[in-house]
């Protein structure tokens, strides 16, 4: 018997209904995906992209289908074991970075370890290397409002990666960021890739498309097109 | 994650906003200060009752004509009784073996004139036993002595501020008072003793007591003043006046016997209920206090909407959250109670120093109930807006704006 994929997702729809009006924001989806891929989820504002990734990274539940991760069935865990999924399989990069601004960047990079029980200097140090990792080794004491954008979505990426996680989900990653900037973003989830994580991003800018090695793109709530992008394997050659 | 972790999370939130963590406080602390004030006053003022009440004597029972149904402070005698007389003192002195002493008390306003001065003063006609059983004790000269008493001398004895009064810085001893119209010389002066429970005891002047009922006409007494041999006897005391006197009144118990102790009580019960009504009057600053937290905390829950939806992103379940702001509720009202009591102890402790008339105590239990009460407040009133929280949708709570 085949090890099941890591993400299967079979015939997942999700219908909001406020007031008299039902909207269905995803219709009948399936897709699996395997370990080590690095996935790009593309489609226009309200294909329902941000909702399957959200669905996918445990944050919303689906209304009906079935979404197995590692084998398992998530609508079977309570909210300590989803909790538990979160933050130790998952990690999250937002568009808007969701920083908290009360905390230097290595306590905000530290954050996931405290929930899972890491002792204060380990995770300090843990922080202070992932921290070091996306190249921001000056800044350890700083609060996020004196960083500029890249360098807060930098921080949220190593905060990101702080439990090591297996996924790694990017909404929108370089939204809020200047050209270069999300270039350098880009670059960096795919050296992640390049070790291992699996890595799902949502985004409508075409150069996180053209890195991925797979491409999904949604149209009002369906799959219309899902294609592997052999361009982008020499990404791994590209990368210093 | 650790007791500890939740702790330091909730101590970096209200850190970082210190001055509405201090406002928030500033209720509980408020309320937990007037609650230990209040009952301070209230904790004083039976220690104060109990102190004055034993100081008039120790294991005193008290006689008064005419039958009162309720214990308690006595009501005068009503007609168609009884009087009690000397001669039921005499009886009683007989055959009541658990009585150490008995001492009668005619009790009447009267002007004492000296020279051209005079003031409205009590006159106390009793005997000898009345200084040790009512533990007032002369200072100059000598009380009523047995002789005086026996020869139906008209003899005085004076308090301090009779003696100002009349005397000034004349020595009075020896000298002649007219009380009414009958004259009376001067055999002693008090000793100053001041205001106990209501009455001016240096404003009393003492004569012998069939003397005060010849010159006031009275042919009963006031009360009769015993003094039990110790308090187990107390009881076997009540039954042998009971005894003595029904005999002597024609069957009839046509009289009360108020023990110190039934006063004490009495008393004590009364400002027991009034310390619990101030207690209460000040919880309720400590309630709206409660109501503060939960009103900063649901403030502060809508405020950090997106922090939660991150914190669940990143793997904290809705108990942790459920956990973190309900120990942010209760670190303030913890706090606040803390600075409650320091303040409010402060206070009392302050106010028994600079005017120690006032009566005040500071009990643990106030304190000790005072800080629970705030810590419940706390979480009391956190647990609403921490569920809130707790229940957040994460990507709602992450879109929040």
């Amino acid at each position: 018997m085949a090890a099941a994929p890591l993400i299967q997702i079979q015939d997942v729809s999700k219908i909001y209904v406020t007031g008299q009006v039902r909207y269905e924001v995803l219709k009948q989806v399936s897709i699996e995906i395997g370990s080590a891929e690095y996935v790009a989820i593309t489609g226009a504002s309200g294909s329902g992209k941000s909702t399957l990734l959200h669905i996918i990274g445990c944050l919303d539940t689906p209304t009906s289908g079935s979404y197995r991760l590692q084998g398992e069935e998530v609508s079977r865990k309570d909210d300590v074991e989803l909790a538990r999924i979160r933050n130790r399989t998952f990690g999250f990069v937002f568009q808007s970075f969701n920083l908290l601004g009360r905390y230097t960047i290595t306590e905000n990079v530290a954050l996931p370890m405290v929930y899972r029980g890491v002792a204060r200097r380990a995770r300090t140090e843990k922080a202070k290397a992932l921290l070091t990792r996306v190249g921001l080794n000056s800044f350890f004491s700083h609060r996020p409002s004196e960083l500029s954008g890249g360098m807060q979505q930098r921080v949220a990426i190593a905060r990101a990666l702080a439990n090591d996680p297996a996924i790694l989900f990017a909404d929108e990653p370089t939204g809020n960021l200047d050209t270069k900037t999300g270039l350098d973003i880009i670059r960096l989830f795919g050296e992640l890739n390049v070790e291992g994580t699996t890595v799902l991003v949502v985004s409508h800018d075409l150069r996180v498309a053209q890195h991925a090695g797979r491409v999904i793109t949604l149209e009002d709530g369906r799959i219309i097109d899902d294609r592997r992008n052999a361009a982008a394997e020499p990404a791994k050659a590209r990368t210093p | 994650m650790s007791p500890l972790e939740y702790l330091r999370i909730a101590l970096e939130a209200l850190a970082s906003n210190k001055i509405r963590s201090f406002l928030t406080m500033l209720g509980v602390i408020i309320g937990v200060a007037s609650v230990i004030m209040l009952v301070s006053i209230g904790e004083g003022a039976k220690t104060y009752i109990r102190s004055e009440l034993m100081g008039i004597g120790s294991n005193l029972l008290i006689i008064t004509p005419g039958k009162t149904e309720t214990s308690g402070m006595g009501h005068p005698p009503s007609g168609g009784v009884h009087k009690l007389t000397i001669e039921d003192m005499r009886a009683l002195e007989k055959r009541a073996p658990a009585l150490a002493g008995l001492t009668p008390m005619v009790v009447a306003g009267a002007p004492v004139k000296f020279g051209n001065r005079s003031r409205d003063v009590l006159i106390i006609g009793t005997d000898e036993q009345f200084e040790d059983i009512r533990n007032l004790h002369v200072e100059i000269g000598s009380f009523l002595g047995k002789g005086d008493i026996e020869a139906h001398r008209k003899v005085a004895v004076i308090g301090r501020t009779v003696k100002k009064e009349l005397f000034q810085e004349t020595s009075p001893l020896g000298h002649t008072v007219k009380i009414g119209e009958t004259t009376f010389r001067i055999i002693g002066i008090m000793e100053k003793k001041g205001t106990t429970l209501g009455v001016d005891i240096d404003d009393l002047v003492f004569i012998p007591a069939d003397t005060a009922q010849d010159i006031f006409d009275q042919d009963g007494l006031t009360q009769i003043l015993a003094q039990v041999v110790n308090e187990n006897e107390i009881e076997r005391a009540k039954d042998q006046i009971r005894q003595v006197l029904m005999r002597r009144h024609a069957g009839e118990e046509d009289f009360t016997m108020i023990t110190q102790q039934a006063m004490l009580s009495t008393a004590q019960s009364i400002l027991s209920t009034f310390t619990y009504v101030l207690g209460g009057i000040a919880s309720i600053s400590l309630l709206v206090g409660g109501i503060g937290i939960m009103n900063i905390m649901l403030v502060s829950v809508r405020e950090r909407t997106r922090e939660i939806g991150l914190r669940k992103a990143i793997g904290a379940a809705q108990r942790d959250i459920l956990i973190q702001f309900v120990i942010e509720a209760t670190t303030l009202s913890m706090i606040g109670g803390i600075v409650g009591i320091l303040l409010g102890a402060g206070i009392a402790y302050s106010a028994k120093v600079a005017f120690p008339v006032v009566p005040v105590d500071i009990t643990g239990w106030s304190i000790a109930t005072a800080f629970t009460f705030a810590v419940l407040v706390g979480v009391f009133f956190g647990i609403y807006p921490a569920t809130k929280a707790a229940r957040l949708n994460p990507i709602d709570a992450l879109r929040y704006e």
